[in-house]
């Protein structure tokens, strides 16, 4: 088996007031996988991402190893560890409305990293930036990468966000729920679009959603949070094969998910003995 | 749409110097304390107030002296000094490169210090430097722009005397220049030693005038610089591999200006009117040093000239900071 692209071991993150958002987490990427980190609100999902990008808010604590690329991320210095991370992993943020800088143009924040990091000759970076946008089906290339971010609308924010992430060749991809602040019509679209350049790419992609019916979209394999913990890594076709597979509350995630093609779809959210069973198990 | 916008723009300039005319032309005379008095020797005859005071028109009426006033600033006359004895346009003209250069580099100097003070502030954040800066910006704040002029003459002008505490520039210095902009037409030609000198002098002043500006806009754009650091695209330039202090100066800091560059277009207005009694503190030949004189002689052409200046100068920095603001934010530059 190649080496993971990613590798966490007994990760934990602690907040000043000694919580652990993140309770000794270990999780393995392989080179071209679309790994689904899912959870509910506070389950740590995206603090996860958050430390495998370095950039916890102040103040928290964070023990363990993050491997990125067979280099051991928090062995390194500040500077270094930033440079590293800037080399080989790229960020797709939740909000396009507020992840572009309102006073700079598109095509200067599309070619910069690509200038700093690489050192590709300006005229590269740009002509690399047009590319993937067209790859991400914005049509008047020209014109967007003229334009500042107040000129876009959000789902067009979101792809030059995602060209963007694709832009300085990384490794990996941390997809923060980068659907959740956009309409239904438009995540299906921005889904598609991440799926076509990941599949060309084949690079591997953290994709932290809590929705499920995304996971059945996008991944290969999940891991499922629960309380900072992981409650499993499963195979995506497994856990939706409704064969009984997974765990019991990865099945009622699933369930819970509403159903938009149906009106008379039922309320169902996760049982509380389900969540009994699993706080009992994660304090064993 | 632009023609449109400066013709208004005008228009409310043209109403705005008027109504400064009328209130400190009004305001003056309803003063107490007489001109004439001022210029006669004592036990002079009612016949000799009477005959200066038709010569300088102080015997018609109000509106009709107001008509006359008006009517000669419209071609450009401002009147003579009465206590100098000079056209006012041409003593008030005189006088205005030194305030405008003091302001400047008290502006500058502001900027320069506020600035520090944000981006250190908001680089250290919830850390000790913060502190300290949140402390100077206190401290800053609670002492007016003269007590820091005090407080400055005593450090480097009386225990440690490296900088001049009086004048604009020292007597003895040949000064061959062809405008009263020492600073700019010193630097422009080259000549240092008087640079130097001016800058000697100016720099308590300046200082004095900066402070309180200074820990105005450190906490104002620090403030803005914290928000900003909390968006998304702060935390995208960082994955980038920005450091925290390039993300603050390269990303967040033409975004947190703006309402700083608010602040700076009121506060500078302030700042001009506080060389006034900056100037007399450290007897700086400017335009507020000359207000002050001319305030204590009820010199009253001189006294309309100089506040009329003031008025068209804090005119002219509003308009300077919207056209700014414009630069700034892309997003004001249509429609």
């Amino acid at each position: 088996m190649s080496a993971p692209v990613l590798e966490i071991s007994n990760l934990s993150v602690r907040l000043p007031n000694d919580l652990k958002v993140l309770n000794t987490v270990d999780l393995r990427v392989e080179p071209g996988e679309v790994r689904a980190l899912v959870g509910e609100s506070g389950a740590g999902k995206s603090m996860l991402g958050k430390a495998v990008l370095g950039i916890l808010p102040a103040g928290l604590r964070q023990t363990g190893r993050i491997t990125v690329l067979g280099q051991a991320l928090d062995q390194l210095p500040a500077s270094v560890r930033r440079r590293e991370v800037a080399r080989h992993v790229s960020l797709i943020p939740q909000d396009p409305l507020t992840a572009l800088n309102p006073v700079r143009p598109i095509a200067a924040q599309m070619t910069d990293a690509m200038v700093r990091i690489h050192g590709w000759p300006r005229r590269k970076a740009l002509a690399r930036a047009a590319d993937l946008l067209e790859q991400v089906h914005i049509r008047d290339v020209a014109r967007v990468l003229k334009s500042y971010p107040h000129e876009l609308s959000g789902g067009m924010r979101q792809r030059v966000l995602i060209a963007a992430a694709f832009a300085t060749e990384p490794k990996l991809i941390v997809a923060d729920e980068p659907t959740t602040a956009l309409d239904a019509t438009v995540q299906r679209e921005i889904l598609r679009i991440i799926r076509g350049l990941q599949q060309e790419t084949g690079t591997t992609v953290l994709f932290v959603t809590h929705d499920m019916g995304v996971v059945a979209q996008i991944s290969q394999r999940v891991t499922v949070l629960f309380g900072g913990r992981v409650v499993e890594h499963i195979d995506t076709e497994a856990l939706f094969a409704g064969a009984g597979q997974g765990h019991a509350y990865s099945r009622a995630l699933i369930r819970a998910t509403p159903d938009w093609t149906r009106s008379d779809a039922p309320f169902a959210p996760v049982p509380p003995e389900v969540i009994a069973d699993l706080m009992q198990e994660q304090t064993r | 749409m632009l023609l449109r916008s400066i013709i208004s723009r005008l228009i409310a300039v043209a109403i705005t110097l008027f109504g400064v005319a009328v209130v400190v032309f009004t305001l003056i005379r309803v003063a107490p304390g007489n001109p004439i008095a001022m210029m006669l020797p004592p036990g002079a005859t009612a016949a000799d107030i009477a005959r200066l005071e038709a010569l300088y028109g102080f015997d018609k009426s109000l509106p009709e002296q107001f008509v006359i006033w008006l009517k000669a600033v419209a071609q450009g006359d401002f009147g003579t000094s009465i206590i100098m004895r000079q056209p006012v346009a041409e003593l008030v003209l005189e006088r205005l490169p030194a305030t405008l250069e003091l302001a400047l580099m008290a502006l500058l100097l502001a900027v320069a210090l506020g600035g520090l003070g944000a981006v250190v502030g908001a680089r250290f954040r919830g850390r000790s430097p913060e502190l300290g800066v949140d402390l100077g910006v206190g401290v800053g704040l609670s002492v007016p722009d003269f007590l820091w002029g005090l407080l400055l003459i005593l450090l480097f002008g009386v225990l440690w005397p490296v900088l001049q505490i009086s004048g604009r520039v020292d007597p003895r210095l040949a000064v061959d220049l062809s405008t009263n902009f020492y600073i700019i037409e010193g630097l422009l030609r080259g000549q240092w030693r008087l640079v130097q000198d001016v800058l000697a002098h100016m720099l308590m002043p300046a200082l004095a005038l900066s402070l309180p500006l200074a820990a105005m806009i450190a906490q104002v754009l620090k403030q803005s610089l914290k928000a900003e650091l909390h968006l998304d695209y702060t935390q995208l330039a960082r994955v980038r591999g920005l450091s925290e202090t390039r993300v603050i100066v390269s990303e967040a800091l033409r975004n947190a200006a703006l309402p700083t560059l608010t602040l700076i277009g009121v506060q500078f207005t302030f700042l001009i009117g506080g060389t006034v009694i900056v100037e007399r503190l450290f007897a700086y030949e400017g335009l507020g040093n000359m207000a002050i004189e001319a305030v204590i002689n009820r010199d009253l052409p001189l006294i309309q000239g100089i506040v009329l200046l003031f008025a068209l100068l804090f005119i002219v920095i509003n308009l300077a900071v919207d056209l700014t603001y414009g630069l700034l934010n892309p997003r004001l530059r249509h429609g």
